[in-house]
C-alpha cells in the first residue's frame, strides 16, 4: 500500500515540477490516501447548538470535540500567534509530510488529534492529560509552554508546526484536523492530516470505548455537527506536569 | 522474505515433533537457517521478551515490513515490574490481570514470530542462538534485552546453594516479576501483626531505584488500612541518600508517621528462614566501624539481593564490565565487541537508570540504528541528544487518597562516552507544595496504561 501511494505521488510531484515548483509541496498533503484523508464536513457548534464562530474563541483555550468518530476527541485552539503552514514531518514510518497553517482571520486557529501519537493517552470525562498548555503556563516536557503536552510519559507537541514533536518520548507528531472557517466566520472540521492512530485506538481502547459509547458508537463517523466544549468543562480533572 | 517465516513456523513445527527424533530436528534446523541466511540478510533475533524487547519487536515490524523479526522468552507470560508495589500495597481495583499480557497478541498482530524457549548459547561466528527446545535461530541482527540476575553469591559467599535457594523462595527480591510478585504478595495477605522488612541492595546499579522506597511506602500504607499492628523497617546502606530520597521522606513522615522505620547504615549478615528472623549490623554513623549486630523476628522479609546482568551477555562473549553489564560502542546500543549484535534495556553500560521507560527509549533508538545497519545508511548516535524527559518515573506512595511523587530524566552524551541520565524530583501544581499528588498518582496508572499499550496494543 504505501509503496502504491509513493509511486502514485511521485508521478503526480513529476507533472507538477513542470507547472510549478510550489505545486510540489501542496500535492504531498494532497489526497493521497495515506497522510491526508477527507472525512465528513462537520460544523462544530457550542452546548447549545449555535454555530461556533472563529472571531469567538478564547485566545489559548483548549476546545475539544470529537472528530473524525465519535470516540476519537480532538483539540482546537487559537493560538496567540499564526501556525507555520508547510513545515515537513515525518511520520514514524519516514513517510514526509507538510503541515498545514491556522485558519481564522490571523491564522491563529489549528486543531488536532487528541490521541496522543506516543501511547494514545487522550483526555478522558474523568481526567485530562493530554492538552494545550497556555504559552504563560509551565511544563516539564519541554523548555517553554505553549505547546501541547501528555503529562502520562511527558510528550511535548509544537501547536504551531503542525503538532511535530518537540521533546519526549513520542516518533512522530500528532495527527492535524484540518479546519475551514467560512466567510460567516463558521468553523468546520474537513479532514484529517499526517499519520493517526484511529485504528490502533479503537483496538487498545476497546472496553473502555464500549462502556462509553456502546458497542460500536465509537466507530460512527461524526456527521454534520460536533459539539465543543471547554476542556476543563468536559473533564473532572485537569493534570498537567 | 515471506519464505523466511514460512520456514520459521517449520522449524516450530519441527521442534513440536523433535522430542521423539532429535536428530532429525537439528539436521531440519540446518537447512531451514540456510535458507533463511540467503533469504535477504534481514533477520532480526530478539533475546528476551520484556520492555525492550517487546517494544523493539514491534517498532522493527512497523518500521519495516521486510525484516524478519524473531523475539525468544524463556517465560511463557509477560508480568510488568512497573507499579507492582501498588499491588503489594493493595491499591484499589488492582490486580494480578493489569500486570500480565500474552506474548501472541502483539506477535500475531506485528508478524513476528515468539519463541517461549531458552537460551542455551550463542555462536556469533555462525550467526546463530541455540535454544533449549528450539533448535537454533540464525540471525543477521542480535538483540539482547535478557534484563538481570540476582548476585546472592556475591552478596552471601558462606551461603550455600541450598541456602540461597530457601532464603530465595522465603524472602521473595520482587524485582522480577512473576512468583517473586505474588509469593510477597501472599506472604503479606498471610501475615500477623508484626514486622515487614525490606532490604534494598546493598550497592551497585539495581533494576528501578526507587522500588524498594515505594515499596516500603506501599507495605506501611497496607499494614495502615488492614490494621496490622506492626512496621516497615527499611535496612539500607545508603544512609538516606538514594532516588527520590526527599519526596519518599516527605511522605513517609506525612502518611505513615510511627510505621516506617529507615535504617541507613546497615549491613545484612544473616537470614534465617525457618526460625524466621534477619540478623544485620547497625552502624551509628560513617565513622563507626564495628557496629553493633542485631537479631529480629520478621512476619514478611523482602530481601533484594546484589543485581548482576543476566548471563545472556557473557554467553554471547561480548564485552563487558563486572557486573556483567554489556560494554557499549560510544553512544549507540551496539555492543563494543559485535557491530552485529546490539543490547538494550538494563543490560547496558550507559548511565542511565533501568526503568521501563528507559528501555523501552533504548529500544526504539536501537530500532533506528538497526534499520540504518540492515538498509546501509547513517543513523547518528548522538541524533536528538539531549533528550529532555526522556525518561519519566513514578512511585506511589499513598494509599488513600492515592497519591504519587515523580522523577524526569534528561538523557544526554556525557563526555565519558556513554549516555547518561540526569534526574530531577518535581513538585506537581496539584500538590499544595508537597512532592505527591492525586494528579500525579492518576498519572503513574496512565503512565502503567501506556507502557502496556506500548507492548502489546
Amino acid at each position: 500500500m504505501e509503496r502504491r501511494n509513493f509511486l502514485q505521488l511521485s508521478a503526480t510531484s513529476a507533472m507538477a515540477v513542470a507547472i510549478a515548483p510550489s505545486l510540489i509541496t501542496q500535492k504531498l498533503h494532497a489526497e493521497d490516501g495515506t497522510l491526508f484523508k477527507t472525512y465528513e464536513k462537520v460544523q462544530l457548534k457550542d452546548a447549545e447548538g449555535n454555530p461556533l464562530k472563529a472571531s469567538a474563541l478564547v485566545e489559548e483555550e483548549n476546545y475539544i470535540f470529537s472528530y473524525p468518530y465519535a470516540g476519537t476527541p480532538a483539540i482546537m485552539v487559537n493560538l496567540k500567534e499564526a501556525a507555520t503552514s508547510d513545515v515537513e514531518l515525518v511520520a514514524e514510518d519516514g513517510t514526509k509530510y507538510l503541515c498545514k497553517g491556522g485558519v481564522g482571520s490571523k491564522g491563529t486557529i489549528v486543531a488536532y488529534s487528541a490521541i496522543c501519537a506516543h501511547q494514545m493517552t487522550y483526555p478522558k470525562k474523568d481526567m485530562a492529560m493530554f492538552q494545550y498548555v497556555p504559552s504563560t503556563g509551565k511544563t516539564l516536557a519541554y523548555e517553554h509552554a505553549g505547546i501541547f503536552v501528555c503529562s502520562s510519559h511527558l510528550a511535548a507537541y509544537d501547536a504551531k508546526q503542525g503538532g511535530k514533536v518537540l521533546g519526549g518520548p513520542a516518533n512522530q507528531g500528532l495527527a492535524q484536523i484540518i479546519l475551514e472557517v467560512d466567510a460567516d466566520d463558521t468553523i468546520w472540521a474537513v479532514a484529517v492530516l499526517g499519520p493517526d492512530k484511529f485504528e490502533d485506538f479503537f483496538s487498545a481502547f476497546k472496553k473502555d470505548l464500549k462502556k462509553e459509547f456502546g458497542r460500536k458508537g465509537a466507530k460512527k463517523l461524526m456527521k454534520t455537527e460536533a459539539k465543543v466544549q471547554e476542556l476543563k468543562n468536559f473533564t473532572a480533572q485537569l493534570i498537567q506536569a | 522474505m515471506a519464505m523466511n517465516r514460512r520456514d520459521t513456523f517449520k522449524l516450530a513445527g519441527v521442534a513440536a515433533a523433535a522430542a521423539a527424533m532429535p536428530s532429525i530436528a537439528v539436521a531440519s534446523e540446518a537447512k531451514a537457517k540456510e535458507v533463511a541466511k540467503k533469504a535477504g540478510g534481514k533477520s532480526v533475533v530478539i533475546v528476551g521478551a520484556g520492555f525492550g524487547g517487546l517494544t523493539m519487536a514491534k517498532a522493527l515490524r512497523k518500521s519495516d515490513k521486510s525484516i524478519e523479526v524473531t523475539v525468544i522468552e524463556k517465560r511463557s507470560m509477560h508480568m510488568a515490574c512497573p507499579l507492582s508495589n501498588g499491588l503489594l500495597g493493595g491499591l484499589k481495583d488492582m490486580s494480578l490481570s493489569m500486570f500480565v499480557g500474552d506474548y501472541y497478541e502483539p506477535a500475531t498482530k506485528y508478524g513476528y514470530t515468539f519463541v517461549n524457549s531458552e537460551v542455551t548459547s550463542i555462536d556469533r561466528k555462525a550467526k546463530t542462538v541455540s535454544t533449549s527446545t528450539a533448535g537454533d535461530v540464525a540471525y543477521d541482527i542480535l538483540v539482547l534485552s535478557p534484563g538481570i540476575a540476582y548476585d546472592y553469591e556475591k552478596q552471601f559467599p558462606k551461603w550455600s546453594k541450598e541456602k540461597i535457594a530457601h532464603v530465595a523462595a522465603a524472602c521473595p527480591a520482587g524485582l522480577m516479576p512473576g512468583n517473586e510478585h505474588i509469593a510477597l504478595k501472599r506472604q503479606l495477605e498471610n501475615m500477623d501483626d508484626g514486622t515487614v522488612f525490606i532490604v534494598p541492595p546493598a550497592k551497585g546499579k539495581f533494576r528501578c531505584p526507587p522500588a524498594p522506597y515505594e515499596r516500603t511506602a506501599m507495605i506501611a500504607n497496607y499494614l495502615k488500612n488492614e490494621g496490622i499492628k506492626g512496621k516497615v523497617v527499611v535496612l539500607d546502606t545508603r544512609g538516606g541518600k538514594f532516588a527520590k530520597a526527599k519526596a519518599f521522606k516527605e511522605s513517609w513522615a506525612d502518611l505513615y508517621e510511627g510505621l516506617i522505620e529507615y535504617k541507613g547504615l546497615t549491613e545484612v549478615t544473616d537470614v534465617d528462614p525457618v526460625a524466621k528472623t534477619i540478623t544485620y549490623t547497625e552502624y551509628a554513623n560513617v565513622d563507626d566501624e564495628k557496629g553493633v549486630s542485631k537479631t529480629e523476628k520478621y512476619e514478611v522479609c523482602n530481601l533484594i539481593p546484589l543485581n548482576k546482568c543476566s548471563p545472556v551477555i557473557a554467553m554471547a562473549g561480548i564485552e563487558h564490565n563486572g557486573g556483567g553489564y554489556a560494554k557499549m560502542d560510544g553512544y549507540s546500543f551496539k555492543s563494543k565487541t559485535d557491530s552485529s549484535v546490539y543490547v538494550i534495556g538494563d543490560a547496558v553500560t550507559h548511565k542511565i537508570p533501568p526503568s521501563g521507560q528507559t528501555a523501552i527509549w533504548g529500544a526504539q533508538r536501537a530500532t533506528g540504528q538497526i534499520i540504518a545497519q540492515l538498509n546501509g545508511t547513517v543513523n547518528d548516535p548522538i541524533k536528538g541528544l539531549p533528550a529532555k524527559a526522556a525518561n519519566v518515573c513514578f512511585s506511589m506512595v499513598g494509599g488513600k487518597p492515592e497519591e504519587a511523587i515523580m522523577v524526569t530524566h534528561t538523557f544526554s552524551a556525557d563526555k565519558s562516552g556513554v549516555l547518561k541520565g540526569k534526574g530531577s524530583v518535581p513538585k506537581p501544581k496539584d500538590g499544595k507544595g508537597k512532592f505527591r499528588s492525586e494528579g500525579t498518582a492518576k498519572a503513574t496508572r496512565e503512565w502503567f496504561g501506556g507502557v502496556m499499550r506500548e507492548m502489546f496494543a
